[in-house]
């Protein structure tokens, strides 16, 4: 291919231009070439620049992580120029990475980071959080979709049953609940006396959560109980589930898992052992005290179903490298779909770049040990683990599978696909994994 | 996490230990867990366990594996009522303590136990029904009067009778609360009809409800709909009426009103190509989804991208063009559209479905229904694509390139064809601003490869990149081979539309093989072996090849047919009522 660019540029063709060229010779010592002040990236084709980005991103990666910051500033420098948060896709996604690797080099100085974030609020508006929520709903069939497959499942496990209680580790979308209500109200042995309990944060979220539920209850007139814990999930004390004997338990977990990997860094380096180079092999899974304790406890309630849902890629690579390469993917696939979606103008859009996919990007890239929250693995990797937990998979029903594919259709979005893997769902944009779904239950 | 699962595993064994203990003695005879007066019931065994029924507090909250004593109760023990009985009145009592309360009235000596100070051991009581779900220490309820109701209520004779309603109780507190409100309180709905009983109205509404969603619903949109109101439950309903189509076999894609709309968007998309549109998709499974999608942005417009529409037209363009003059390089552009995966998008539908009006205009009009109800339509599908190959007389062409651009890896010719494949499509500024940024990390990676392969020159980035790119491209390669060498000759020694026909034939075996290979073999050539990459390995790819293969298959029509006994069984018909709505319906008629 290069020679072929090389030989085009000689010949007569002047479509194949000098900066493909520049992208596979250029040496990452000549900064003079980088920052020269022409700026012949005006003329750059959309097509180019992406690649030009790209490339731009791996080194400056490669200088971070190697401390050569001087290098990296000259590559974040380009990557300013030629990034921007509302263009095309590409540029999109590296003005957040841009802004990530910047970051980080900023923590190396934790008092200058510390001081120019000085101003900035610690504790971010509530209502500002649960509309970035609400705007990644709406924008993708992701968590449509988890919902569907959960309420599925949890409706499947507890055929039967009268007295149902189903826990919600992810409480910020009333949407679920409801549907959930209204379909254990048509179903045909009648509604089951319901309880939620639902963990999150923040009073208000709940507040308003317990609102909504209870309202549509009563106007379906089914027995129902809201119960409200207002805590962190890693704070979180079993007890206050409440969960009772005799009834019928259901846990539900959306992208919530993973926060409990952070910090694992740290016991592991205080044991002694060495995580590098293990994240890639599966077999000595590495052990994360702190999310096979909460597995535990979730097992201990024995749960007649738990579902849960995650990213299904590896951001928890040890290196910056590795973790940058893989999160450019998924991130890349992410930014494309709201592309197809959504104009690039609309504020929303920008909004769920910036807050919502662009602090994940920035807690991968920027952050490490018990800070680095965004920790999202494999399917495979937590099917090993919620397995030695002491659960069993419960493979997803063919109906809720079918229905899922059929809401993707269903709305119009195209380009997404549900693929199964071993009973679990996995969702794709065109052929790259995004999130999975997988239902578990108590093996006895 | 040993040291955990070990604990959990040595907790479930005491558990166990506890039940076998327990069960035994308990279902060889019924025995009550407070010892009974000596007097008056024939001397039962003494079992080990003393439970003397202290009041407690009903549905105290507690964790069902806290390590509870198991307790498992005989029916007669259950349904046993005063069992204490006065040995001089005959007078019986459900609790010790009131019988020694009441012996004090006859002067007999009486003893009232004292609350012990020592903390209890929790009990659990298990049901004795083996089939309900309480029978499991796992689901134990917490306290015995819980137990004696549930298994009254559950598994008990209705004695109970309402003199109103004529509704039946099995406890007889339950009837007595019943009893207080029975009659008084009405249930009215919306619509104004009056119901004395809840059941009776819960019903009507459930049907009044369904009415009323239906009619609300048709103008909603995504983005319109209230956030709280997410219809899964009206889905479940919907299906309904798909699944008895999907039975019948009667495709939803046949309803006027969505070939309308459909009809409607392509022609507005300037490609003319009518209702046919999911005629020339690959897979008949695909089709309906596909007009379904497109169906339902028609129905968001503020959702759908101007640019995505811009992009439509874009591929429409090119594929006209293409059939006015076919090059290899359009026909490849096309593939690449076609081949973004299984699902496809609407824009490369729309683009087949150009394409194909184009050259077989009728034949695509109406091959659509067929395509969508009888696998036979199939088959039309597959001739469309002969057809295709042979009109654009790139079929060979582009076979032709593939055993360069990838049997040699430094060639000249090799390295020649792909950039001139791009240049072409940068030369159409608009299409080639809307490569998506998966597509470039793809291409980066390619480049990546083919740089470390060509040229020494390279840096740390591009190796890393490259690290990635030549696992996929050595997979693609070896996978290629065999392709190619299927269809290396036609490609070399003509474009006789025959000649490619007859050679996917013989590859494919099915018709699917066809649009399968082609996919492969453009994704091969684009090098996009990200794709690849994310198929978990080089079985990955076989297994892709496979199910693409399967979708015409058995495997996939038989289990389609499953779910539509499990639809046809899930759903109550109580949903009857409503009328599916056309998103829902029309790609079922597919699965």
């Amino acid at each position: 291919m290069v020679v072929a660019m090389l030989q085009e540029d000689n010949g007569t063709s002047s479509v194949a231009s000098s900066p493909l060229q520049v992208f596979s010779t250029m040496s990452l010592t000549r900064p003079a070439l980088l920052s020269s002040p022409s700026s012949p990236f005006k003329d750059l084709k959309p097509e180019e620049r992406g690649l030009y980005l790209i490339h731009l991103l791996l080194t400056c990666a490669n200088h971070v992580a190697s401390g050569s910051l001087q290098n990296a500033n000259a590559a974040l420098e380009q990557l300013s120029l030629l990034s921007s948060p509302d263009g095309d896709t590409m540029q999109r996604v590296a003005a957040y990475f841009t802004e990530a690797l910047a970051n980080r080099i900023l923590k190396s100085w934790p008092g200058l980071h510390k001081a120019l974030n000085a101003t900035q609020r610690k504790t971010s508006n509530v209502s500002e959080e649960v509309h970035v929520r609400r705007l990644f709903f709406d924008m993708f069939p992701i968590l449509k979709v988890s919902y569907l497959l959960t309420n599925r499942a949890i409706l499947e496990a507890m055929e039967g049953e009268k007295m149902v209680h189903v826990i919600d580790l992810d409480a910020s979308e009333p949407a679920q609940w409801l549907a959930l209500i209204q379909d254990f109200n048509s179903r045909p042995e009648g509604p089951p006396h319901l309880r939620i309990t639902c963990v999150h944060r923040h009073k208000e979220v709940l507040d308003q959560m317990a609102h909504r539920l209870t309202e549509e209850a009563e106007k379906l007139d089914i027995p129902f109980q809201f119960n409200p814990v207002v805590s962190s999930l890693e704070s979180l004390n079993i007890d206050q589930l409440r969960v009772k004997t005799g009834e019928a338990l259901a846990v539900s977990s959306v992208l919530q898992l993973h926060n409990f990997l952070a910090s694992d860094d740290d016991i592991l380096r205080k044991n002694g052992c060495s995580l590098s180079g293990d994240s890639a092999s599966s077999l000595p899974l590495p052990s994360s005290v702190r999310v096979d304790r909460f597995l535990n406890a979730m097992w201990g309630l024995s749960p007649k179903i738990m579902v849960v849902t995650e990213q299904d890629s590896d951001h928890n690579g040890s290196t910056l490298m590795e973790r940058l390469l893989e999160s450019l993917y998924t991130y890349a696939a992410l930014f494309d779909c709201l592309e197809a979606k959504v104009p690039r103008t609309c504020q929303d859009r920008i909004k769920v770049e910036k807050m919502f996919f662009g602090e994940e990007i920035k807690n991968i890239i920027a952050c490490e040990g018990s800070e680095r929250r965004e920790r999202h693995e494999k399917l495979e990797k937590w099917s090993q683990r919620i397995d030695l937990a002491g659960f069993g998979n419960v493979p997803l029903s063919y109906f809720a599978m079918l229905q899922a594919r059929r809401l993707l259709q269903g709305y119009g979005f195209d380009g997404y696909m549900i693929k199964e893997e071993s009973g679990c769902a996995v969702i794709c944009w065109q052929d790259r994994p995004l999130y999975s779904v997988s239902a578990w239950r108590c093996r006895k | 996490m040993a040291a955990s699962s070990s604990s959990a595993a040595s907790f479930f064994g005491v558990r166990q230990d506890e039940q076998s203990h327990l069960l035994p003695p308990n279902s060889s005879a019924a025995v009550p867990p407070p010892p009974p007066p000596p007097h008056h019931r024939p001397p039962q065994p003494q079992q080990p366990l003393e439970a003397p029924p202290q009041k407690k507090k009903r549905n105290q909250p507690r964790t069902p594996n806290s390590d509870a004593e198991v307790i498992a109760l005989s029916p007669k023990t259950l349904m046993a009522t005063n069992r204490f009985i006065c040995e001089v009145c005959n007078k019986g009592f459900q609790r010790e303590q009131n019988l020694q309360l009441h012996r004090r009235g006859h002067n007999l000596p009486w003893k009232l136990k004292q609350k012990s100070t020592k903390e209890v051991k929790r009990k659990v009581y298990l049901c004795p029904e083996p089939s309900c779900v309480h029978h499991d220490p796992s689901r134990a309820l917490g306290d015995l009067t819980g137990i004696k109701k549930h298994y009254y209520r559950k598994h008990g004779e209705k004695k109970w009778k309402c003199e109103k309603c004529s509704k039946r109780y099995a406890v007889q507190s339950d009837w007595k609360a019943h009893s207080k409100t029975c009659g008084t309180k009405e249930y009215r709905c919306d619509c104004g009809t009056l119901f004395s009983r809840r059941d009776s109205f819960i019903t009507h509404r459930a049907f009044c409800d369904a009415l009323a969603q239906e009619s609300a619903r048709h103008p909603t949109s995504l983005t319109s709909l209230p956030s709280h109101h997410f219809p899964y439950g009206q889905n479940t309903n919907n299906s309904n009426n798909n699944t008895s189509s999907m039975i019948l076999g009667l495709p939803h894609i046949g309803n006027p009103q969505n070939l309308d709309h459909q009809s409607g968007d392509v022609l507005r998309l300037g490609s003319g190509g009518g209702g046919g549109g999911g005629a020339s998709r690959s897979s008949s499974d695909l089709i309906a989804a596909n007009a379904s999608g497109y169906f339902m942005q028609e129905q968001n417009p503020s959702f759908h991208d101007q640019q995505d529409h811009h992009q439509h037209q874009q591929q429409g363009f090119l594929a006209a063009s293409n059939n006015i003059k076919p090059s290899p390089m359009n026909f490849q552009q096309s593939l690449m559209q076609f081949s973004n995966d299984n699902h496809n998008s609407p824009s490369s539908n729309l683009f087949n479905l150009s394409f194909l009006s184009g050259n077989n205009g009728i034949a695509s009009g109406t091959s659509n229904p067929n395509a969508a109800a009888v696998p036979s339509g199939n088959h039309m599908i597959s001739n469309h694509f002969g057809g295709e190959n042979a009109v654009g007389g790139s079929g060979g062409g582009s076979t032709g390139l593939f055993p360069n651009n990838l049997m040699s890896s430094a060639g000249r010719i090799n390295s020649g064809a792909v950039p001139s494949l791009y240049s072409s499509s940068m030369q159409n500024p608009n299409s080639a601003s809307h490569m998506s940024a998966t597509a470039l990390l793809q291409k980066a990676a390619q480049m990546g490869s083919s740089t470390s392969s060509s040229n020494n020159n390279t840096n740390n980035a591009s190796s890393i990149l490259r690290s990635f790119g030549s696992g996929m491209y050595g997979e693609n390669e070896s996978n290629l081979h065999d392709l190619m060498n299927s269809f290396s000759n036609p490609g070399a020694t003509g474009n006789s539309a025959n000649g490619v026909d007859s050679q996917f034939g013989t590859y494919g075996g099915v018709n699917k093989g066809l649009s399968a290979d082609k996919q492969n073999m453009t994704r091969d050539f684009l090098g996009v072996g990200q794709i690849v990459r994310s198929m978990s390995g080089s079985a990955g790819f076989q297994q892709q090849q496979q199910q693409q293969h399967g979708n015409g298959g058995r495997e996939r029509v038989g289990s389609s047919s499953d779910s539509a006994d499990r639809n046809s069984m899930n759903v109550n018909p109580g949903g009857g009522g409503s009328t599916s709505s056309p998103p829902y319906g029309i790609h079922h008629a597919s699965f």
